[in-house]
C-alpha cells in the first residue's frame, strides 16, 4: 500500500496510510519513523507516529517541502518489525462519578452498563502510539459493539485516569485536560512521570488488559505507576 | 538573583520548547510569540531562546538582589523604583531595585528577558514551563530566579525602534494558512466560509488552542471526526460544531478532529496575542510562500539581532510616505 504525502503547514509533511486502524499498517508506520530518524538528516526536528500516519517535522529554515519530500520517498518501504511489549494491568473502576458517559455508551449501542465493563474489560489492547497528551497511549483491538462517537463539543476539563472511548478507539487520559471522548471509568494508576525515564507508563507496543476494580481498590492504588 | 514580589497573572518561564518528545505526547510548549520573545532575548544580548518570563496582560513586580540587564518586549508602562523607563530597551537594574510591569494596552503576552537568560532545571530537555504535565508550574509571589552567567557591559541602552516593534493593537487580524491536510473532511462551501468569514476568538482560549466563534464550516459526508492523526501548533482543527479551533503552543500531539487548515510560522504569534473579541480572516498561502515569508521574517530577525549587537546601523527611509527601517553595513571592530 502506497501512503500519501501532504503538507501540514510550512514545517511539516503528513504521511498518511488512509484512515484506518491496523495492526500491520502501525507496524509500517513506526517502521518508516526510524527509518527517517536513522537517515540523519540535519533537517528533522522530529517525527510523530499515530495509527496509520506519520508526522515528520522540519526545520524549513534548512529545506523545502520538495526537498523534504524526495528524501522521505526511498524510505517508504521500510520493513516493520513486531514490537515485543510488556503487558501492563490497568486497574478501572467503571460507571458512575469515574465514568458519567458509561450510560451513554450504552444506550448508544443497545447494551446495558455491565455488557459495556465486560466488553471493554475482555480484550487485551495493544499500543499503537502515545499521543495527544503525554503518556496518552492509543489502543488497538477495542470491540465495536462499544464504538461512540465522540462528543460534539469537547469538555473543558476531564479528570486524570480517566479512561474513555472516541468511536472505535479507546485510551486513558494521563493528566487533567480538556477533551471529547466518552468517558466510561478511571485508573487510579499515574502514566506519566517526568522525574522517570522513560516518563511514560506505556510504551508504543506494549499490550494492556483492563482490570474492573471497586472504589477502595482505585483509593488503595491512587497515585502509582 | 531576582525575587517575585507581585504576580497578578500568569507568568511561566519560556524558551523555545521542548524538541524530541512528541512521539511520547509531550507538547513542544514555548514562548507563545516567538517575535516579542527573541526581540527581547536579542535586546540583552542572548540568544533568541534563552529562557526568559512570560506574562499573560498583567506584568509582575520584582526585586533584583543583584545588578542585571533587563529589557521587556510589549506594549506596555514600567517603573524602575517607582520612574517610568521604555519597553523594547535594555536597561541596567543594580541591587535592591525594584521593577514593576503594568497591564499591556495591546496584545496578550509580554516578555521579560535578562542578560544571561533565567537560570532553570531542563525538563525533558527544555525549560518551557508546561504545567499540565508537572513540567515546571506558573511562577507565584515568592519565587526566586537565578540568571545565568553575562558580562554584564555595554548592553544596556539597546533600543528597538518603533516601527519595528510588532502591532497587537486593533481587533481586527489577517492570518494567512496553508490549507489541509484533511480537506476532504469539508463541503467546498465549509471551506469556502472559512476563507471568507470572519471569526472572533473567544474567551475560551489558552495556551493549548484558541476556540474561534462564527459561522459554521460544514463537514463532508466523512464527517468531524478523523482517525487521530499527529498535528503541530497553528493545526485549525474543526469538531462537529463547525466552529475553528486553532491549537497553539501547548497543543496537544495528535488528534481526532479533522483539519481545514494550520496557520504559517510567522503569523501565529498574530494569533496568539489576540485578545477575546478579536475578529480573524484567513487568507490561503501554498507552502512554498510559506516558507519564503518564514526565511523572510528570519533574515529581518537575524537583522534586528545585529543592529542591536551593534553590528548593523538601521536608516529609515520613506517609500510612498510609508517609513521603514532599512538595514547597513556591518560595522567592523
Amino acid at each position: 500500500m502506497k501512503p500519501e504525502l501532504k503538507p501540514a503547514g510550512d514545517s511539516a509533511l503528513l504521511i498518511s496510510f488512509g484512515e484506518t486502524i491496523d495492526e500491520e499498517i502501525n507496524e509500517r508506520v513506526h517502521a518508516i519513523a526510524r527509518a527517517i530518524e536513522k537517515a540523519g538528516f540535519e533537517w528533522l526536528v522530529e517525527t510523530v507516529p499515530a495509527y496509520s500516519s506519520l508526522l515528520v517535522i522540519y526545520d524549513p529554515l534548512k529545506v523545502t517541502y520538495a526537498q523534504v519530500e524526495a528524501s522521505i520517498k526511498p524510505l517508504l518501504n521500510a520493513e516493520g518489525s513486531a514490537f515485543e511489549g510488556r503487558l501492563v494491568k490497568i486497574p478501572v473502576v467503571y460507571g458512575g462519578k469515574y465514568g458519567p458517559d458509561i450510560e451513554f455508551v450504552a444506550k448508544h449501542n443497545g447494551l446495558t452498563v455491565d455488557d459495556v465493563i465486560e466488553i471493554h474489560s475482555r480484550p487485551v489492547y495493544r499500543v499503537y502510539f502515545l499521543g495527544f497528551l503525554p503518556g496518552f497511549a492509543y489502543l488497538g483491538g477495542m470491540d465495536e459493539r462499544i464504538a461512540t462517537p465522540r462528543l460534539e463539543k469537547p469538555r473543558l476539563k476531564v479528570p486524570a485516569g480517566s479512561v474513555g472511548i472516541a468511536g472505535k478507539q479507546t485510551g486513558i487520559y494521563p493528566l487533567e485536560s480538556p477533551g471529547g471522548w466518552r468517558l466510561i471509568g478511571r485508573t487510579p494508576l499515574r502514566l506519566f512521570n517526568p522525574a522517570k525515564e522513560p516518563p511514560t507508563l506505556l510504551q508504543p507496543g506494549d499490550r494492556v488488559k483492563f482490570v474492573p476494580i471497586d472504589e477502595s481498590g482505585f483509593r488503595e492504588l491512587y497515585g502509582k505507576q | 538573583m531576582i525575587e517575585l514580589l507581585k504576580v497578578p497573572s500568569l507568568l511561566t518561564v519560556q524558551d523555545s520548547g521542548r524538541k524530541g518528545y512528541r512521539k511520547l505526547g509531550v507538547p513542544v510548549s514555548g514562548y507563545m510569540d516567538d517575535y516579542s520573545a527573541r526581540i527581547a532575548n536579542y535586546l540583552v544580548g542572548n540568544p533568541g531562546d534563552a529562557p526568559l518570563l512570560e506574562f499573560l496582560l498583567t506584568g509582575p513586580t520584582l526585586r533584583f538582589n543583584a545588578s542585571a540587564v533587563f529589557a521587556v518586549a510589549g506594549d506596555v508602562d514600567l517603573k524602575l523604583n517607582g520612574l517610568p523607563i521604555e519597553p523594547w530597551e535594555s536597561h541596567w537594574a543594580k541591587r535592591g531595585d525594584v521593577l514593576e510591569v503594568g497591564t499591556l494596552r495591546s496584545g496578550l503576552y509580554g516578555y521579560i528577558a535578562f542578560a544571561g537568560g533565567i537560570k532553570c532545571e531542563k525538563l525533558l530537555g527544555s525549560c518551557s514551563t508546561y504545567s499540565r504535565a508537572n513540567l515546571g508550574r506558573p511562577l507565584r509571589a515568592g519565587d526566586r530566579l537565578t540568571l545565568g552567567y553575562a558580562i554584564l557591559t555595554g548592553r544596556e541602552g539597546r533600543y528597538l525602534p518603533g516601527e519595528l516593534r510588532p502591532d497587537y493593537s486593533g481587533n481586527e487580524r489577517e492570518i494567512r494558512v496553508v490549507l489541509g491536510p484533511n480537506l476532504e473532511h469539508f463541503t467546498e462551501e465549509g471551506i469556502e466560509t472559512f476563507l471568507s468569514e470572519t471569526y472572533t476568538v473567544t474567551p475560551e482560549s489558552d495556551r493549548m488552542g484558541y476556540r474561534l466563534d462564527g459561522p459554521t464550516v460544514g463537514h463532508s459526508p466523512l464527517g468531524a471526526d478523523i482517525v487521530t492523526e499527529p498535528l503541530v501548533p497553528g493545526a485549525v482543527q474543526v469538531p462537529a460544531n463547525g466552529k475553528p479551533i486553532v491549537m497553539m503552543r501547548d497543543a496537544q500531539t495528535t488528534g481526532g478532529y479533522a483539519k481545514i487548515a494550520t496557520v504559517i510560522s510567522t503569523d501565529l504569534h498574530l494569533l496568539a496575542q489576540s485578545r477575546p473579541g478579536t475578529r480573524v480572516r484567513f487568507k490561503p498561502v501554498n507552502v512554498g510562500e510559506a516558507q519564503k515569508i518564514l526565511r523572510r521574517r528570519e533574515k529581518t530577525l537575524e537583522a534586528i539581532k545585529a543592529f542591536l549587537g551593534g553590528e548593523m546601523r538601521a536608516y529609515k527611509v520613506k517609500v510612498s510616505g510609508k517609513e521603514f527601517t532599512a538595514f547597513a553595513g556591518k560595522v567592523k571592530y
